[in-house]
Formats: C-alpha cells, structure tokens, sequence
C-alpha cells in the first residue's frame, strides 16, 4: 500500500514537472528553435524580402558568395629607368601593382578585403563579398584584443578590491556603474570623447600632455577604429569580468595564504602558486562566456561605425534590413552560429571545464 | 628605509592603484554629465574643458537647456514609455514561465531532468544575432506589431537566464520544506505557490531586475523590428537616432542628457540591489 502511494506521487510528480516545463520549452521552440530551422532552410535560397521575384532553392550559392576568397601575391612595381621598385613620391612608400590585376574575374568578381605583408612581399586578400571576410576578421580581432585586455583589467580590479581596505563597499558600487550604462548609450558617450577635434576628450588630453600633433579622427581612420571599440567594451566590460573573479577569490581559502606567509612565500610566489590555479574555474566560465558574448557583438559596431566597418552581426543586420537579402542574411546567421559553437566546444574541452 | 616607511609607501602605492581604477570607471560618466551641461558652443569650444565654462570670459556656466528639450522632444520621451511597457512586460512572463520550469528543475524528481536542464543552459549562450532574419521573417508572417514582437522575443535571453538562476534558488531550498507540506496534505503546486514561491522573493526580485536591465538596453532586436515601426523605438534606438532641437549637426549637448537621465535610474536601482546583483549575476554569468 505504502509503497503504490509512493509510486503514485512520484508518478504525479513527474506529471507535474512536465506541465509546469511546457510553457517554457513552447516558448523556446516557437522563438528560438523553429526561427532558427527557418533561417538555416532560408540560407539555402535566394528569398529577397518584401520583393516580388519568386524565392528559389539556390544551393550552397549564399555560402560560396560569402565565404569564397583568394589570397595573392602583389608583384612590385619596377621603374623603368633605375630598374628597382618604385617609390610613391607622396607617401615615399614602395609601390606594388594593383589588387584589381591580379585577382580573379571569371567566373566571379573578388574585390581586395585587406592587404597585408610578410618579408617584404606583399599579399591581398580577395573575396566576392570583401566586408563579410573583413567582417569576420574585425569580430575575430576585437573578441580576441578586448577579452584579453578584460581579463588582464577585471583580475587586477578584483585584487585590488579583494583586500582589506576603508570604503570597499563604496568600491564595489563604483564598479557597477559602468555595467549599468545601456551599450549602446556608452557607445555614444566614447563616440563623443572620440571627438576628431579638440573638443574631443582624447584629442584635448592628448594636445594638452603632448602626445599628439594635431588631432586624431578616431572613427574615421581605419587603423584607429577597432582599438577605439575595443577601449568602448574594455570599459563597459571589465566591472562584470572583475566581478566574476572576484566571486571566485572569495572561494579560496585564507588559511592557504596564511600558511604561505609562515613558510615565507613571497606575495607574487603566493599569486603564481595559489592564487591562479585556484582561480582557473572562475576564470575559465568568465572567459567562456565574454568570449561567445563578444563574437556577437553589434552594438558599439552598430553604433559607432555603422557601416564604415562591420562586425558579423552588424553586417548580418546591414543584409537583412538595408540590403534585404534574406537568404544571405540567414546564411551569415547560421555561419555565425557555426563559428560560435565551434569556440564553445573548444573552449569547453581545452580549459576542461565542468558544465555542473 | 625602515619597516614602516615601507608599511606607509605599501599603502600609498595601493592606494594610488584604487585611485586610478575609481576615475577609469567614473570619468566617461562624469564627462557625459558635464557635456550635458554645456551648449553649442561650449560643447565647440577647443580646447574642450573639464568643467563648462564661458567661452568668452572662462567662468563657470552651466546650461540647463538640454534637459529641458529631450523632455519636449516626443521621440524620447516615447522611447522612455516603450522601453519601459516592453521590459516590464517581457520581465513579468520571463518570471511567470521561468519559476514555473525552474522549480520542476529545482525540487521535483522526473525522467529526462538532465538534459531539460541543459537545454536551458545552453539556451543562456545562444547567440540572438544567428536568429534575427529567421525571427523577422515569422514577424512579418505573422504582422506582429513592434512592440509585441520585442517582449516574445526578449524571452530568448531573459527566460533561460531567469530559469537558470531560480532554479539553483530552488535547489538551495530545504527539502523538508516540501515534505513536511506533503504530509500535510498539499499538493506539490499548492507547496510551491503558497510556501516555495513566498520563499524565493528575493531571488526573483533579483532575476526580476537583471532581466529588465537586459531587456533595458536591448539594441539588435530593437533596431530590427522598428525599423518600419518608429512609433516603437525603445530608448537605445532612439538616443542612436536622436535629432536635437538646437543644434545643426549631431547635438551631443542633448544625447548626453539623454544618456545622464536613463542611466542614473538604473544605477540607483543597482546601487540598492547591489549585493543580490552581484549574486545574481556571478549565478547567471549574463552581460547586462
């Protein structure tokens, strides 16, 4: 008797669960799951939004168009008279031929993404869709730069503030104002401290201490623009990182310290053997999660550069609303997903961390 | 050197260090709300001052103007109003469904729990960006209007973040607690409405907040579904899309009182609920 009861409330038990887990999982499937089978069935054809050009099966043509690149040798350009390389007289840099020249034409145009140079030989990248490439390459830079920077900041931040001191309350609020600032509302207050002109906090401190002549057009120079967003994100970002680090200091045991002290450890010694690998848990969900967090960053691209320069999301969001390329928005959107998972398992196996 | 000349110099470098940690969190603010406070001019004037100042005799000025005019200006005022119907609404189901599924994760036995509960946590990282065109085509399909279209589908981040985060509440609840209310008779949804959902206040005013933060400063969804909605826009597309009243080019005077007065009510709210949001987000490990 006691027992079917005991076999009854677990059963209710189980009923129970799965009802109060339906609407959860309904919402989830109607808004993450069924749009994301649409997208990845969309990227296979060439829907167009709001046109009236019937939707076709296209194939891997989305993918081919987006991904396809060439890398090529630019040949130096000879002047005729000394028989050496040319030099630009305005810029007095050497001069190489034309990207246009060397890359491919039939049966696709590729246009140049970026150039760059190895022992004196210069290379350009080609691609059909040169700003997806570059898309890639900037969302791949600025995730790599800005979560190093992070980790670097936010693991000074939280010792400095894992110590004894007056005001350490007072210390923790202050941190959380720069989470607390919307993204794209931090976005616009750096976009004015980035100011081309003197009025521009950075162009005025710079004059004032003499680091700089003249003044610098942050968002518009090409070489400036990705440390100008990653210095945005460092900022925003660095008070949650801390935070997290800080969560994981507070685990480690302070007999471990004192015991150090007796044995006269040096503090570094202590930082190099306790601290850190007792930190790695922590610090590997922090890395994981500002590292998938920042291969979808849009916001300060969005933004600050808008379409000067594009990040993946900012780019996909460039095709699907400006372009209204659906097809080619949904393929980006699954190449994005690709890439995301593919850091999520690497980062999972290599740091062995225990999703428990 | 003596020991103590060394204990003060010791002191005095950390503090140094704090010192600069402290300005490099609160000077982007700072100089926001004195760009605010400036004109036109002032906000012209080169070299650019830390204070505003009178660009004719260098006194100290402060010009209240802008304040005045993003409170005339319909589009913010408009985005204030739909950013917040929009983040309390989505908050409000997030928590109804989310405490639902996270105490069935949290405190009831049942085949398939594991994999439910990774579901959900896989859930926290998916990226929104992958689903955009997907999402925006079942909008279209279904004509949703803006605003309804941006509370479903905050869901996909504030409901497997608030799941995640109340069910480990759960967890940490005694299981006496049912027990003793089992034997009394009840069943385990009368347990939880009336004696676990009590219990768990705090952690959903936690949840509750973190998520209308998220929801809060939502930009990419936003800026989609408005697009051709611009009665719509929440307050992040409408400070990206802010026209000044004054000024002829972009009237930062204006988009810096914009962006003071819809961060100080957040950062108040955070300063109270500091040490459950700390909590909460080292729990969730969720970027506002």
């Amino acid at each position: 008797m006691a027992k079917s009861s005991s076999a009854n409330l677990a059963r209710e038990e189980q009923k129970l669960a799965f009802k109060l887990l339906i609407p959860a999982f309904l919402i989830l499937i109607i808004i993450a799951l069924y749009p994301l089978g649409q997208v990845f069935y969309t990227s296979f054809t060439n829907r167009e939004f709001a046109s009236t050009t019937e939707t076709q099966f296209v194939g891997m043509d989305n993918y081919k168009a987006l991904l396809s690149f060439t890398v090529k040798e630019l040949d130096p350009v000879i002047d005729e008279e000394t028989g050496e390389q040319a030099v630009d007289e305005d810029t007095g840099q050497k001069m190489f031929e034309r990207p246009i020249r060397v890359l491919p034409r039939d049966p696709h145009l590729y246009r140049p993404a970026f150039q760059f140079n190895i022992f004196g030989s210069k290379y350009v990248v080609g691609a059909r869709t040169p700003d997806f490439i570059s898309s890639v390459w900037n969302t791949l830079l600025f995730t790599f730069f800005s979560v190093f920077f992070e980790t670097i900041l936010g693991l000074i931040v939280a010792l400095v503030v894992n110590s004894e001191f007056k005001g350490r309350g007072a210390m923790r609020a202050v941190m959380l104002v720069p989470w607390a600032v919307i993204t794209v509302v931090s976005a616009r207050m750096w976009e004015w401290m980035f100011e081309p002109t003197r009025a521009g906090l950075f162009n005025m401190l710079g004059d004032r201490f003499g680091f700089i002549d003249g003044s610098y057009a942050f968002l518009s120079d090409a070489s400036l623009q990705l440390p100008a967003i990653i210095a945005v994100d460092v900022w925003k970002t660095t008070p949650f990182m801390a935070l997290l680090i800080l969560a994981g200091l507070q685990l480690i045991p302070n007999e471990l310290y004192e015991a150090a002290e007796v044995d006269g450890a040096s503090k570094v010694r202590q930082f190099f053997n306790i601290t850190l690998p007792l930190l790695k848990p922590s610090l590997a969900v922090a890395l994981i999660f500002r590292t998938l967090d920042a291969l979808r960053v849009f916001d300060v691209f969005q933004v600050m550069l808008s379409q000067k320069r594009y990040s993946m999301a900012s780019f996909n969001y460039f095709q699907l609303i400006s372009a209204r390329q659906m097809g080619v928005a949904s393929a980006i959107g699954v190449i994005i997903f690709i890439i995301i998972f593919a850091f999520a398992i690497l980062y999972m196996k290599s740091l062995g961390v225990d999703t428990e | 050197m003596t020991r103590d000349q060394k204990k003060i110099l010791k002191k005095a470098l950390f503090y140094l260090v704090l010192a600069i940690i402290v300005l490099y969190l609160l000077f982007p603010f700072y100089w926001a709300v004195s760009s605010s406070l400036k004109s036109e001019s002032q906000l012209n004037m080169t070299p650019a001052t830390l204070i505003p100042r009178d660009p004719d005799t260098g006194e100290i000025s402060i010009f209240t103007r802008n304040y005045k005019a993003i409170f005339l200006n319909g589009g913010f005022i408009r985005g204030l109003i739909n950013s917040s119907i929009v983040a309390t609404s989505t908050t409000i189901l997030a928590l109804l469904t989310g405490s639902f599924a996270a105490f069935a994760l949290g405190k009831l036995r049942f085949k398939g729990k594991t994999p439910a509960l990774y579901t959900i946590l896989a859930m926290t990282m998916f990226p929104q960006v992958t689903v955009l065109s997907g999402l925006y085509a079942v909008i279209n399909a279904l004509n949703l209007s803006a605003r309804v279209s941006m509370i479903f589908t905050y869901l996909l981040f504030t409901l497997p973040f608030t799941t995640w985060v109340l069910t480990s509440f759960f967890r940490d609840l005694p299981d006496e607690i049912m027990q003793s209310a089992q034997v009394d008779g009840a069943t385990a949804f009368q347990t939880f409405h009336m004696i676990l959902l009590p219990l768990t206040a705090p952690a959903l005013v936690t949840t509750g907040l973190l998520s209308f933060i998220q929801a809060w400063n939502e930009y990419l969804f936003a800026l989609t579904f408005t697009s051709i909605d611009v009665e719509a826009r929440t307050v992040p597309v409408a400070i990206q899309y802010f026209s000044g009243e004054f000024a002829r080019q972009e009237p930062f005077g204006e988009i810096m009182a914009a962006a003071v007065v819809v961060t100080i009510p957040i950062v108040v709210l955070v300063l109270i609920f500091q040490k459950r949001i700390v909590a909460g987000l080292t729990a969730g490990a969720v970027k506002g």
